[in-house]
């Protein structure tokens, strides 16, 4: 950051005499010149070979056949593999599930993440300790925590359905969270939950500092009490970081894997419950290429994620600057 | 002051880059080999019984090094279909589980065969069903030499069947239980007695009855079946459902091996592999458990082979060391190490698989029980699609018993699901 943003004023600054044009010199307009370009080159290379590659190998893929049981089955498919998905009620089942645990997990998540970053955005005691602990589901690693949850939301003697019954919910049976579709995206849902909130909170937190006191003295003025003062006046001024974390929820809501592949009882079968109860459509992509051996519809069903997470990402981003009173552009 | 720091960091940071790089692009050269020393990398999962037999085999094979690799069931298998597919990497030699064989049957190109270097003369040692297993559908190419079979037995704690007023003598078990309705009835009494589950999941009463049957889910031309094998199966089980017997406990979960410990069941259909599990699961339960005949008599449950990828680069020296592997000596040293059952019935006359008493079992023949079943078997087609319609089967019960589905309604579910798998 800090030599990019330099480098305007350097020609002026260090330009030698002309007679002394030297190895030296030349040196130094390769450095001014391309030493930029070769700081940022390692990301774009990594971004080439992982992220731009396999993106269009995967497209390449998606119009062919291609399985692994049946090699000679193998050639270009056209459109085969995308007509098959339309008509293809698990990846229908898979997508509502998808936005089912997405809706239940992201909404929570990032307006508890407000809260709290506004709760630590004052004066506290032990702030640091409070700040860091936010922090600390964000590190801790997924499966770790899922293997946990796992044990949380377990049928018998499971801490969940203990807590259930000290609220006064009494069953005959103990619930089982994996059974159901609503129970089991709760149970999802509260992994992916307990996981970000932390993090999305530290962000606002980190745009929140940056908003003059003033602004809040203002307001405290003519009356506006914490809570207005949170909607009207810290939400619209931490727009654009609200409007990112809304999009990065967003990629990693509709890219869900590790928690329901680890909530699953035979995670072998990767079907997200016996009944497809909780299969994510990362899941089922899984499940296609790796245990259906189908490589080429399991890459026509990524490359539709891709394009539903485009469309998704988009669509909130509008509206989270519409909602943040976002017309002044 | 800050020009001069600005420009150093910079100065750092591109040549920092430029080491990473070439790092980065030199990683293969530096790994040489010194002339003449081969390592061979054998990729499996649990416990092969391998750990004792390395040394032996590298202190009789100067230049030669092992490295095993035991890794997760299903991670192993995933992971060699990658290596395949990218044509690098894989073991030099791989095992492949019963469950997993037929997908990569279908791939014999792809690893050598193990005929051309004169694998053939085995073929009369093994179980006929077990080399079949691993033949190619064309019958010309092998690509890989068994190493242990299930069978197929029912342990049972003899504690909780004492404390139900049933009786604990392996041959008295195994004469209340003839047939699977006989073995209901069991249960019934046992749950009424002691009012506990008896059995661990109805899934582990449809896969031994399953592997009992001629036919399994697909027929030799590879067509779906269900109203044969499955549909015997899959009755069984809904009735074990039925009389309230199982303790809904998903295999290998959490829950599931809590339940060892526990004493959720009383019995389980256990194949020779399976010992080592409960072994290792509830070592506390020593002695408590027994093996009984299990009902409806033979039928085979998993069991291995090791196969040779054709992208290794040292072909000639794994077949060596895989034909050591399945010598009589080793296969036995095996049994007595981890208990896996060897495949060639030659070695079931063996002293040292016969008179094999397991303390851990209370001293039960295992060596006699499971040799026993497999020798009887029935060998049974396992089509390409076999493992994702067993799930989707397995499935349909798991929804019966948490609720989901009606035990009546529960077939049509199968025979819909199962056709799904098997177009999947």
């Amino acid at each position: 950051m800090v030599s990019v943003t330099s480098l305007p004023e350097a020609p002026g600054t260090e330009r030698p005499p002309a007679r002394k044009r030297s190895w030296r010199h030349r040196l130094l307009r390769f450095d001014l010149h391309y030493t930029p370009y070769l700081l940022i080159a390692p990301f774009f290379l990594l971004f080439l070979v992982f992220g731009l590659f396999p993106t269009i190998f995967n497209g390449v893929v998606a119009f062919r056949n291609w399985r692994l049981d049946d090699p000679e089955h193998a050639g270009w498919a056209g459109w085969d593999n995308f007509a098959k998905l339309l008509s293809d009620s698990d990846f229908w089942n898979a997508l509502y599930n998808t936005f089912g645990i997405f809706a239940l997990s992201t909404i929570p998540q990032l307006f508890l993440a407000i809260v709290i970053a506004s709760v630590l955005n004052r004066r506290l005691r032990a702030q640091t300790f409070f700040r860091v602990g936010a922090l600390m589901p964000y590190i801790t690693p997924v499966t770790a925590s899922t293997l946990v949850f796992d044990v949380v939301f377990a049928r018998d003697n499971g801490i969940a359905n203990w807590v259930l019954q000290v609220l006064g919910y009494h069953p005959d049976t103990p619930l089982d969270w994996h059974a159901t579709k609503l129970s089991s995206w709760i149970a999802i849902a509260t992994m992916v939950n307990w996981k970000w909130t932390g993090y999305n909170a530290l962000l606002y937190l980190s745009a929140m500092q940056s908003i003059p006191r003033d602004v809040y003295e203002a307001a405290a003025l003519d009356g506006a009490g914490p809570w207005r003062t949170l909607w009207r006046i810290t939400v619209p001024m931490i727009r654009p970081v609200v409007i990112f974390t809304v999009v990065l929820s967003t990629i990693g809501g509709l890219q869900l894997f590790t928690e329901p592949m680890l909530f699953e009882q035979n995670p072998q079968a990767a079907t997200g419950g016996a009944g497809g109860q909780w299969q994510t459509i990362a899941q089922l992509i899984y499940k296609v290429g790796w245990k259906n051996l189908n490589l080429g519809y399991a890459a026509a069903m990524s490359w539709a994620l891709f394009l539903i997470i485009v469309i998704i990402a988009a669509a909130n981003a509008l509206i989270t600057n519409r909602l943040g009173g976002g017309r002044s552009k | 002051m800050k020009r001069l720091m600005t420009r150093s960091l910079r100065a750092t940071a591109v040549g920092a880059l430029a080491l990473v790089l070439v790092a980065a692009c030199s990683g293969k050269s530096t790994q040489t080999e010194s002339k003449g020393d081969v390592t061979l990398k054998i990729n499996f999962w649990g416990d092969f019984g391998l750990t004792q037999l390395k040394p032996k085999y590298e202190a009789s094979h100067p230049g030669i090094k092992i490295v095993l690799n035991s890794g997760e069931y299903n991670a192993q298998h995933e992971d060699l279909q990658k290596k395949l597919v990218a044509g690098s990497g894989a073991a030099d030699i791989a095992a492949i589980d019963e469950g997993f064989i037929v997908q990569f049957r279908s791939q014999a190109d792809k690893f050598v065969n193990l005929l051309d270097y004169g694998a053939g003369k085995y073929q009369d040692k093994y179980l006929g069903w077990k080399w079949k297993q691993s033949l190619s559908a064309d019958g010309k190419t092998q690509i890989g030499l068994g190493t242990d079979v299930g069978g197929q037995a029912m342990c049972y704690r003899t504690d909780l069947f004492a404390a139900a007023g049933l009786p604990t003598d392996r041959d008295k078990v195994s004469a209340l239980w003839k047939t699977w309705d006989d073995f209901i009835a069991v249960g019934k009494q046992y749950t009424a007695k002691t009012g506990k589950k008896f059995v661990d999941n109805a899934t582990n009463v449809f896969n031994p009855v399953l592997a009992q049957q001629p036919v399994g889910f697909y027929d030799s031309s590879e067509n779906l079946q269900m109203d044969g094998g499955p549909k015997i199966a899959f009755d069984a089980s809904v009735n074990t459902i039925k009389a309230g017997l199982s303790a809904n406990l998903a295999s290998f979960s959490a829950g599931w091996d809590q339940g060892f410990v526990n004493g959720s069941f009383a019995v389980l259909a256990c194949p020779a592999w399976m010992l080592g599990h409960i072994k290792d699961t509830a070592p506390g339960t020593s002695g408590k458990w027994d093996i009984a005949a299990i009902p409806g008599g033979g039928g085979n449950w998993g069991g291995s082979f090791l196969t040779v990828p054709k992208q290794g680069k040292h072909v000639k020296e794994a077949y060596d060391l895989l034909e050591w592997l399945i010598q009589p000596e080793q296969q036995i040293e095996i049994f007595k190490e981890v208990g896996n059952l060897p495949s060639q019935p030659a070695l079931y006359k063996d002293p040292a698989i016969l008179d094999f008493k397991n303390p851990f079992f209370n001293n039960a023949p295992v060596g006699q029980i499971f040799s026993g079943t497999a020798e009887g078997l029935q060998p049974q087609y396992l089509g390409k699609k076999a493992g994702p319609t067993r799930v989707a089967v397995e499935n349909v019960l798991n929804q019966i018993q948490s609720g989901q589905v009606k035990p009546d309604d529960g077939w049509a579910d199968a025979i819909k699901e199962a056709d799904k798998a098997a177009k999947a």
